[in-house]
């Protein structure tokens, strides 16, 4: 026993080019096996003795499973890392290797790519994977028949919601049943329209700017002025209804994340996606959040196989794979020009250009204000409060 | 004679052989997981590595941080109110339906008796994406109006007014058939000339009811109670099915079930973490809970049987 042990731990680390090595991938993607199995096939070809397998678990458990693992020591090779806080605090705890003098990796991402996954001191913890978009998807069927065109600004935006509900038809398909969609597609969606990017989101972080002054407040009134063109009963009206109602030509837009692009593809109908537009006198910017990265276990048996895989996805090449290997509608962080195949995908890109990104507003620092910024939301659409009350209710919670 | 009696009296400790094995799984599964869940209360961290002793610090944050508080109570109000209905429609209903299938001159009685069982088969599941799709006007609105129904197309479940009522009366609904059932056997127990002699001493429907009838099922009454409140108590699945671990709308349909889970083990979206002696903490304050309204209602009900 003693022996056979001794001569597997001189085998690995006189580790030949041939030797095969299996290295393990844990990550919160479970829709993904087909589309990351392709991906670690392509990769295959490019080192041959490594093995990648793809282990997804259950989205809502990920976190609580992957810091089970490491924590006895049973962590994957390889795993994707969640952004901001929940990430950097495994990176702290010892778990994610340092990853930033991974080749290509400082020099082939934007500083706002990278940040996501950046330590306060300037460390990488993950190589940027996807990131989602923002945006209203639109009928293009019923825009024809009814004359419309895609609106440039805010108070345009109602003035066509205003015109398909004259028309009998809803106008948008979102609801609130479920609750973190109407935050996190619609509201942080839009947030940066009304007040600015990541320049001026980190004024609110520092507490410079206040989350109730009347940008913030005039965002909470627009969701207000949306609850009307949303489906009769949108209180009870959940994700999934949503994306049925679109489906079905109900209603005629719906503000959602890219990630749900697939899901139309069969569509019986013509649709786009348009930029949620800014009021009038602002420049509209779209919320471009990133999502996925990937990193590897500091306590990793083959420390240079996984390294070298993160690097493969720092280059031209590998990134070209692995976008076309992800599902429509998560996009590339990297700076190379990359031809997406999908067209709505091409789509969502473009929407990008011109255009200041940011990430998701609670995101890099705000994350304790996520649940109450999602029911002042809901209530000022309920009508149960005002947009000043709503953006009171948040800044009172500031630390 | 004498000595091959003693083999089976009291005095013989053989006994202690037939019960390890059960005590076995008892303890293993039961009683320890129930103890260690008692000890993870006082300690803070997810894993052995990081978990780290802090008293009644759970207990204390419970009760006195303001959004942990207001979490909390607003879920024990609301598994009272979800308890409340249950006791009223569901076990009220059950008994109502079970004298009305014990009555002799029923007709049809094994039809109806399927019919208010078959609910109960059902996974909570599934009979919570049918209620949730028939109590959404968007989808049911249409039909509604053209019954002439239309005041009933409302978001009933997306209503804080409304929402919890609605749940708590999907999860009567489905368990229906249970205290029926079990009303209906004890009904059928009932000697015959109890009740005959009520007839005879002149008792009408009513008093034989209040009077012989109800007295003598009063046992299953309290189990079926005792029942009810465990399980509304621990009631999470109808929650999930029909609105979310949130208790949407506004946290209108949060109970300590879904409060818990939310806690514990799932952690808040959309950062995940969870807090395991935390959901320890409030899974002990529930066992108390049970405890204290448990055992009085055993000693109450049961002291007859």
């Amino acid at each position: 026993m003693c022996f056979a042990l001794f001569a597997q731990g001189t085998k690995e680390s006189a580790a030949s080019a041939t030797e095969k090595v299996t290295l393990t991938m844990g990550s919160w993607r479970t829709d993904d096996v087909e589309q990351m199995n392709n991906l670690l096939a392509a990769y295959k070809k490019i080192a041959p003795n490594v093995d990648i397998k793809f282990q997804p678990t259950n989205p809502p458990d990920y976190n609580a499973t992957l810091r089970l693992q490491l924590d006895s020591h049973t962590g994957p090779d390889l795993m994707y890392a969640r952004s901001y806080a929940t990430g950097q605090e495994l990176f702290n705890a010892g778990y994610f290797a340092d990853c930033t003098d991974i080749p290509g990796l400082m020099t082939n991402f934007t500083a706002s790519n990278l940040a996501p996954w950046q330590m306060p001191d300037g460390r990488m913890f993950a190589v940027p994977f996807a990131a989602v978009s923002h945006a209203v998807y639109y009928n293009k069927d019923i825009f024809a028949k009814n004359g419309l065109s895609i609106p440039s600004t805010w108070e345009e935006f109602l003035s066509v919601c205003d015109k398909l509900q004259k028309a009998g038809i809803t106008p948008l398909a979102n609801g609130v049943a479920d609750e973190w969609d109407i935050l996190e597609c619609f509201f942080l969606g839009m947030v940066p329209n009304f007040v600015g990017g990541a320049s001026e989101r980190v004024k609110y972080e520092s507490g410079e700017k206040k989350l109730n002054d009347a940008d913030f407040v005039a965002a909470y009134q627009a969701m207000a002025d949306v609850a009307k063109y949303c489906p009769k009963g949108f209180e009870s009206v959940t994700y999934n209804d949503s994306q049925v109602l679109f489906n079905t030509q109900k209603a005629a837009m719906f503000v959602d994340g890219s990630w749900t692009a697939g899901v139309y593809k069969d569509a019986t109908f013509q649709w786009g996606v348009f930029a949620i537009p800014a009021p009038k006198g602002r420049k509209t910017a779209i919320c471009f959040h990133p999502d996925m990265a990937i990193t590897m276990n500091s306590a990793t048996t083959h420390p240079e196989e996984a390294k070298a895989f993160l690097a493969w996805l720092c280059t031209k090449e590998g990134a070209t794979t692995a976008s076309k290997n992800l599902p429509v509608g998560y996009f590339p962080m990297i700076n190379f020009e990359i031809k997406l195949d999908d067209p709505h995908a091409n789509e969502f890109l473009a929407l990008n250009a011109g255009k200041e990104t940011d990430a998701r507003f609670v995101w890099p620092a705000l994350m304790d204000l996520y649940a109450p910024m999602n029911q002042a939301v809901i209530k000022v659409m309920r009508g149960e409060i005002t947009a000043q009350k709503a953006a009171d209710s948040v800044a009172a919670l500031k630390k | 004679m004498p000595k091959q009696r003693n083999s089976i009296t009291p005095k013989g400790r053989y006994w202690i052989l037939y019960l390890l094995p059960a005590l076995f799984f008892y303890v293993i599964f039961m009683a320890w997981p129930l103890l260690d869940s008692l000890r993870l209360g006082f300690f803070t961290g997810n894993t052995p590595a990081t978990r780290s002793f802090i008293g009644f610090g759970n207990y204390v944050k419970l009760f006195t941080d303001e959004t942990s508080r207001t979490r909390y109570w607003g879920a024990f109000g609301h598994t009272w109110y979800f308890f409340l209905i249950n006791m009223v429609a569901q076990n009220c209903l059950g008994m109502l339906f079970a004298v009305i299938l014990t009555n002799p001159t029923m007709k049809g009685r094994e039809f109806y008796q399927t019919v208010v069982f078959i609910p109960t088969t059902f996974a909570v599941l599934v009979t919570g994406y049918l209620w949730k799709l028939l109590l959404n006007p968007v989808w049911c609105g249409d039909t509604l109006v053209r019954m002439h129904l239309g005041f009933l197309a409302r978001p009933w479940l997306g209503d804080q007014s409304t929402a919890l009522t609605c749940v708590a009366l999907i999860s009567c609904w489905q368990w229906m058939g249970i205290p029926t059932m079990m009303f209906v056997a004890a009904l059928r127990n009932i000697p015959e000339d109890c009740i005959e002699a009520a007839d005879i001493e002149g008792a009408n429907a009513w008093q034989t009811f209040w009077y012989v009838k109800y007295p003598m099922i009063l046992p299953v009454v309290g189990m079926i109670t005792i029942l009810t409140f465990v399980n509304n108590f621990n009631a999470f699945d109808v929650v999930f099915a029909t609105e979310n671990v949130n208790g949407a709308p506004s946290y209108a349909t949060d109970l300590i079930g879904t409060l818990f889970y939310r806690i514990g083990i799932a952690g808040q979206h959309p950062i995940g973490i969870p807090d395991a002696g935390m959901g320890a903490a409030i899974a002990t304050i529930t066992f108390f809970v049970l405890m204290a309204g448990v055992v009085p209602m055993l000693k109450y009900t049961q002291r007859e049987a």
